[in-house]
């Protein structure tokens, strides 16, 4: 079972506009693993991710989960093995219409029937887990900071304890601070979750102290794919400069 | 070999044995999200005896995740055994990473549940809430009057681009809906007068009530209904939505005023439309009328349009037309009021719109009655 990649994506092409923005992209992920997308804006990671949770479908090729064809299974079946996953958007996507609690709430209410202390017991942890001051669990998502938000729509993500995680520029509108915290909450998590990750990211800090392995999409196609080290010593131009940039900054 | 002592508490997720050096917790199962109700039932059933040390045993342990391993952590703690005192033996890596991580944040002091609010509560809170309302909407009319008087001092600040298009949207395109309206609020109305008419053998004088009904209040009234369903909705949504996308912010980031860009050219076309269009549903009506007095009470179009000449004065018509500015300056000033008052979320765009429409038509027909009883003194 630990053997087979819980994440395939075979040969996968994507048309948008008039442009294939992906043009044959392969990966798999492993368990346990933290994977991070990488590329320029408009490579079409974030649509690449909505393909790998089954909100798109690529034009051409196979996208798998938990060793099951997207394509292939049934909505019903989609939606079981969504349960098995926690997806993390770019901006929270939190309901606006409910408390921090209720979102949080909000998955397990709906797949599981438990008491009230319970229910009630499962989202203290998991605020206490992404390190959510308990007075924000009250409070709507449109009055807490970025990084409270952020925090919040993870312990949505974590819910249904999923063995899987998918982050959209988890990061991203942070400051330094908050961004390398939510960092560390997340490694933290990783580790004794035993959560499998892909994350997209543009946070070159994120992939220093969080990542195992780094695939770099450029012009549709996959340009890199390992270890940040072995990827950062490749001599492809887009990937050079990529962290050029960074390093001597 | 002895043969083991007997278990104490015995159950599918957890057993009690009594050994060398004090008890044994033996975890069994999946300690699961999905098993917690059963978990809670099978950890209360155990005499788990708090002055002792306890060893806790997850070797027979099919999976553990957070919430299975925070109920363990919350039952032993609330019997007084904490964290530490613990003896834990037979976890894989993770599943010590994990309790571990579990028991260090459990210490933090657990959210109460939502108060909900009492009687008095909730009554000062509805005060509370219509005063603020009334001030808002209040400074929303001073800051447009001031708007205008600007505008009217420098006419270069005029947005005439967003002005056209709104003539577009909230006339040009509702002619038709405006028309057929109050075309069929024409037979109806004719109709209903036809058929007392006809009793008397009265038939021509359903052209007096049909006119002074359309013109006077009909047209004016319906019309007003709607725009404020129909522009009134889209202002507020359309602000609402810039509003939540601070898109409006923006404009006044620009040194734009927003009352310049949004609020004065939406509210210039409305009151400029609303009597042209009333005036498109006079005529919309009048002609479902006589269509109606031509084929079922035999009076036809050509003494229809003489008898309406003679008993329709033109001030009967003047004053429906009259009052159709003020119902669009309304319908206007409360739609982007709404539109500027949405909270930054999705549900506010929704609450608002309702209230544009529900609050512009109230308003209508409150305008329409004050006109109505002032009518002697206008004319």
């Amino acid at each position: 079972m630990s053997d087979r990649p819980i994440v395939e994506a075979t040969n996968v092409r994507t048309r948008l506009g008039g442009r294939w923005v992906h043009d044959g992209v392969s990966f798999a992920l492993r368990r346990g693993e933290i994977t991070a997308l990488i590329g320029g804006s408009g490579t079409g990671k974030t649509v690449l991710l909505r393909e790998l949770v089954g909100l798109e479908r690529p034009t051409e090729g196979r996208v798998s989960l938990f060793g099951e064809d997207l394509a292939s299974i049934s909505g019903q079946r989609l939606n079981a093995l969504r349960r098995r996953f926690g997806l993390l958007f770019q901006d929270g996507a939190l309901f606006s219409a409910m408390s921090v609690a209720e979102n949080v709430a909000a998955p397990v209410v709906e797949h599981l029937s438990l008491p009230d202390d319970l229910l009630c017991e499962v989202v203290n942890l998991k605020l206490n887990l992404v390190g959510l001051p308990l007075d924000a669990a009250r409070r709507r998502p449109s009055e807490l900071s970025g990084g409270m938000r952020k925090r919040a729509a993870l312990a949505r993500a974590l819910a249904l304890e999923p063995e899987l995680l998918f982050l959209d520029e988890p990061t991203s509108g942070l400051d330094p601070l908050g961004a390398r915290e939510f960092d560390h909450t997340l490694r933290v998590l990783v580790d004794s979750l035993g959560l499998t990750v892909l994350l997209t990211t543009h946070d070159l800090d994120t992939l220093y102290d969080l990542v195992d392995r780094v695939i770099v999409l450029h012009e549709g196609k996959v340009i890199g794919d390992g270890p940040l080290k072995e990827v950062a010593r490749s001599q492809h131009e887009w990937i050079r400069s990529y962290f050029d940039t960074r390093m001597t900054g | 070999m002895s043969a083991p002592p007997p278990p104490v508490g015995t159950d599918a997720f957890c057993s009690l044995d009594a050994g060398p050096e004090g008890a044994a917790l033996s975890l069994r199962g999946a300690w699961t999200l999905a098993n917690l109700a059963a978990l809670r039932d099978a950890l209360a059933r155990l005499p788990i005896d708090p002055g002792a040390p306890l060893t806790v045993d997850g070797a027979a342990l099919d999976a553990l995740d957070s919430a299975g391993a925070n109920r363990l952590i919350a039952h032993l703690d609330g019997l007084g055994l904490r964290f530490p005192r613990l003896r834990l033996s037979g976890f894989g890596a993770q599943g010590m990473a994990l309790l571990h991580l579990v028991a260090g944040r459990h210490a933090l002091p657990a959210t109460a549940p939502l108060a909900r609010r009492g009687f008095g509560q909730a009554i000062g809170w509805h005060v509370m809430r219509v005063g603020h309302a009334t001030l808002s909407i209040l400074t929303f009319i001073g800051q447009t009057g001031q708007a205008f008087a600007q505008l009217l001092r420098r006419p270069g600040l005029f947005r005439a681009r967003e002005f056209f298009v709104q003539l577009e949207m909230v006339g040009l395109r509702a002619v038709p809906i405006v028309m057929l309206m109050s075309y069929l609020i024409g037979i109806v109305i004719a109709y209903l007068l036809g058929l007392q008419a006809k009793k008397y053998g009265a038939n021509v004088f359903v052209v007096d009530g049909v006119g002074l009904a359309i013109t006077r209040e009909l047209a004016p009234l319906m019309t007003a209904v709607i725009v404020a369903g129909r522009s009134g909705a889209a202002f507020t949504a359309h602000l609402g939505a810039m509003k939540v996308n601070q898109e409006i912010d923006a404009i006044a980031s620009l040194g734009l005023s927003p009352w310049q860009v949004l609020v004065l050219p939406r509210l210039l076309a409305l009151v400029l439309l609303m009597p042209l269009l009333t005036a498109v549903a006079d005529i919309a009506g009048i002609l479902g009328a006589a269509q109606v007095a031509s084929l079922h009470l035999g009076v036809t179009p050509h003494t229809f349009f003489d008898r309406l000449q003679d008993v329709l004065s033109t001030d009967t018509v003047l004053f429906g037309l009259m009052k159709t500015p003020v119902f669009a300056l309304a319908i206007a000033l409360i739609a982007c009021h709404n539109g500027f008052s949405v909270a930054r979320d999705a549900r506010s765009v929704g609450l608002r719109t309702t209230a544009t429409v529900v609050r512009s038509i109230v308003a209508v027909i409150l305008i329409d009655s004050a006109f109505a009883v002032a009518y002697p003194e206008l004319m």
